[in-house]
């Protein structure tokens, strides 16, 4: 039993080493003269780390996919945005998008959660375009011509990059605790077999609605995040199809309901997509739609999975060295 | 509204509702039949609209024969894609969300081929009764309306035949209803399910032919009728051919008639409203309201 948890310790310890020393890198590397291009693709694969790791808390680690977290998204965006206009501190802006966000799971949950599986997908699919639809047509937030801040004094990029980066350092935190914690458990229960889930006291649907509340929440933070950076934001960006689609992809890509997964995914796709698009306008999806196919058929826990086959091939390799030596 | 509107805006439900049941006739074989949640659907009504416009416009050949000509061709590319990508992912009692991701995956590289192949541009297909319209007294129907109607409900009439009164048509039905009693029964499952996968698609693509006469396209053309699809045959309880047909009517009458009360800005959300509702209020469709045990196949 000891040696069980020292092992387990150490299993941590490891872990939390290598992220912290992620974190070290990504907060020291704009004193090191990074061009300012570089630091803008940094921050956007941020904030679509945040997302990403949001998604697969419901995706991944719960099963329930959804192609619905541009709302939250845009919500955050919005709320963000109009806070600021009306004088708050970014930081409150944020919280407000966060808030706005959650409430919003909550209206979506109720209703959708009632479906399984599939079913669920698709109802999300129709609450994000519906929403999307409104959002071109209200007049408050200026329909189909977005909606511009003005945000008074020098534009700094370090400090949306500390923002997104301290934003998603936190998501990665939450994401790794609800990983080893009970609450991950009875989600994971949730995933595997919702009757089993209840036989053994889950509540099924509280358990979903409160993952779904704490992913929306960090997604709309993100939203948020992006929308003071751009300073302008219209529905068929936020709110857009695609958003969504990128949500979803990023955790999936890298690894849906791992802690590392949705961070790899994102950075791939934050750092990848702008090259991509740039080279090939239009044409860029092709191959995360190839991904995705190869994903689902043959390696289901996506870039992790195969990271974790190429370090089972390196040790076995090793250890038939070891053992060669040794003979 | 006079009487005169109102039978105006009737006809065009009603002519609406054909296509809609063409349309979404091939996902609800699919569904019946594996259990799949045909996303790529989009991609194929996409695929079809394209063919049609080459076709009439590298060999001039009518838009009408050219969705005909969609059939065969979607058909064997449908098999093609099952017996490469969807005889691979488990076979299961319930859709699954593999197979649904699986899908999702093929529509954005369908998708992405079609910008590839034709960039983002609209395009149009023009005939010369694109702009005619027919006038029965106070009433006036466009022509081409009327002209993708009548292929659309012939098709649909085919089907029906062919799942009533055929080996194969019954043993589609044998396995909607039950597969495992169908394998018992000496159906050969997986023939069954390649061939079946082939209609949903040849369905998907000649309708895509027939869309792309009356709306305009892009490659992101199946998006909007992907989820019109899912409405239909979501109130018409997922795998009954009859209450697709009901479904498409309601779809088509619900959107007809909000014009007269929602801005046509707001329109395009109340498919997607529709669908939330029906999914969560009706999880037997329009057919699980007279019928709560029966199944209509």
């Amino acid at each position: 039993m000891r040696a069980a948890s020292t092992q387990m310790g150490r299993f941590l310890n490891y872990r939390v080493a290598g992220w912290g020393t992620l974190l070290i890198v990504l907060g020291i590397l704009p004193w090191f003269g990074i061009s300012s291009n570089l630091t803008r693709l940094l921050f956007t694969a941020l904030v679509w780390i945040i997302a990403s790791v949001a998604w697969n808390l419901l995706g991944g680690v719960t099963g329930q996919v959804s192609f619905g977290f541009a709302v939250f998204y845009g919500l955050g965006a919005y709320a963000a945005a109009m806070g600021i206009n009306g004088g708050l501190h970014p930081l409150a802006a944020f919280t407000i998008s966060g808030l706005v966000a959650a409430l919003a799971s909550i209206f979506i949950g109720l209703p959708t959660f009632r479906l399984r599986g599939p079913y669920f997908a698709i109802a999300t699919i129709g609450v994000s375009e519906a929403v999307r639809v409104v959002m071109t047509n209200l007049s408050f937030t200026g329909g189909a011509s977005g909606y511009r801040i003005a945000e008074h004094g020098r534009f700094r990029p370090l400090e949306h990059y500390y923002t997104a980066l301290g934003f998603s350092a936190v998501a990665v935190v939450i994401s790794a605790w609800i990983h080893e914690s009970k609450f991950g458990l009875s989600l994971q229960a949730v995933r595997e077999d919702e009757e089993a889930a209840a036989d053994i006291g889950v509540n099924p649907l509280k358990a979903k609605l409160m993952v779904h509340l704490l992913a929306a929440t960090l997604t709309g933070i993100a939203g948020g995040v992006y929308a003071r950076y751009a300073a302008y934001i219209h529905p068929q960006g936020v709110f857009g199809f695609h958003t969504s689609v990128a949500i979803l992809l990023m955790p999936i890509i890298g690894g849906a309901g791992t802690v590392a997964g949705p961070v790899i995914g994102g950075f791939v796709y934050g750092l990848v997509q702008e090259e991509l698009v740039a080279a090939f306008p239009q044409f860029h999806l092709l191959l995360y739609g190839a991904l995705l196919i190869v994903i689902i058929l043959f390696e289901p826990r996506g870039v992790t999975g195969w990271l974790g086959r190429l370090r089972g091939f390196i040790e076995r390799i090793w250890r038939k060295s070891a053992t060669a030596s040794v003979g | 509204m006079d009487a005169a509107d109102f039978v105006n805006l009737l006809v065009s439900a009603l002519l609406l509702a054909g296509i809609y049941a063409a349309m979404s006739v091939g996902m609800t074989i699919i569904y019946g039949v594996m259990k799949i949640v045909n996303l790529a659907h989009a991609g194929f009504l996409m695929l079809g609209a394209y063919y049609v416009l080459e076709l009439h416009e590298r060999l001039n050949i009518d838009p009408l024969v050219g969705s005909v000509l969609a059939f065969p061709v979607f058909l064997l590319a449908g098999m093609l894609v099952h017996w490469t990508l969807v005889k691979r992912i488990p076979v299961s009692d319930q859709p699954t969300l593999a197979s649904l991701l699986l899908m999702f995956g093929l529509w954005l590289v369908l998708q992405n081929i079609g910008y590839l192949i034709w960039g983002s541009s609209d395009r149009s297909i023009l005939t010369s009764r694109t702009l005619s319209s027919m006038h029965l007294g106070p009433i006036t129907i466009p022509t081409v309306r009327v002209i993708v109607f009548i292929p659309a409900v012939c098709s649909l009439g085919l089907l029906e035949f062919v799942l009533r009164k055929t080996w194969y048509g019954r043993a589609v039905r044998a396995l909607m209803q039950n597969r495992y009693a169908g394998r018992l029964a000496g159906i050969p499952v997986e023939k069954m399910a390649r061939l079946t996968f082939g209609v949903g698609i040849g369905f998907a693509g000649a309708a895509g032919g027939l869309l792309a006469q009356l709306y305009s396209f892009s490659p992101d053309f199946g998006h909007g009728f992907l989820l019109r699809s899912f409405v239909i045959i979501v109130l018409g309880g997922l795998e009954s051919f009859w209450g697709a047909a009901a479904g498409a009517l309601v779809l088509a009458l619900v959107e007809t008639f909000s014009i007269l009360v929602l801005p046509a800005g707001y329109q395009p959300a109340i498919a997607f409203s529709l669908l939330v509702l029906a999914l969560v209020l009706l999880p037997g469709g329009i057919a699980g309201i007279f019928a709560k045990k029966h199944r209509w196949a």
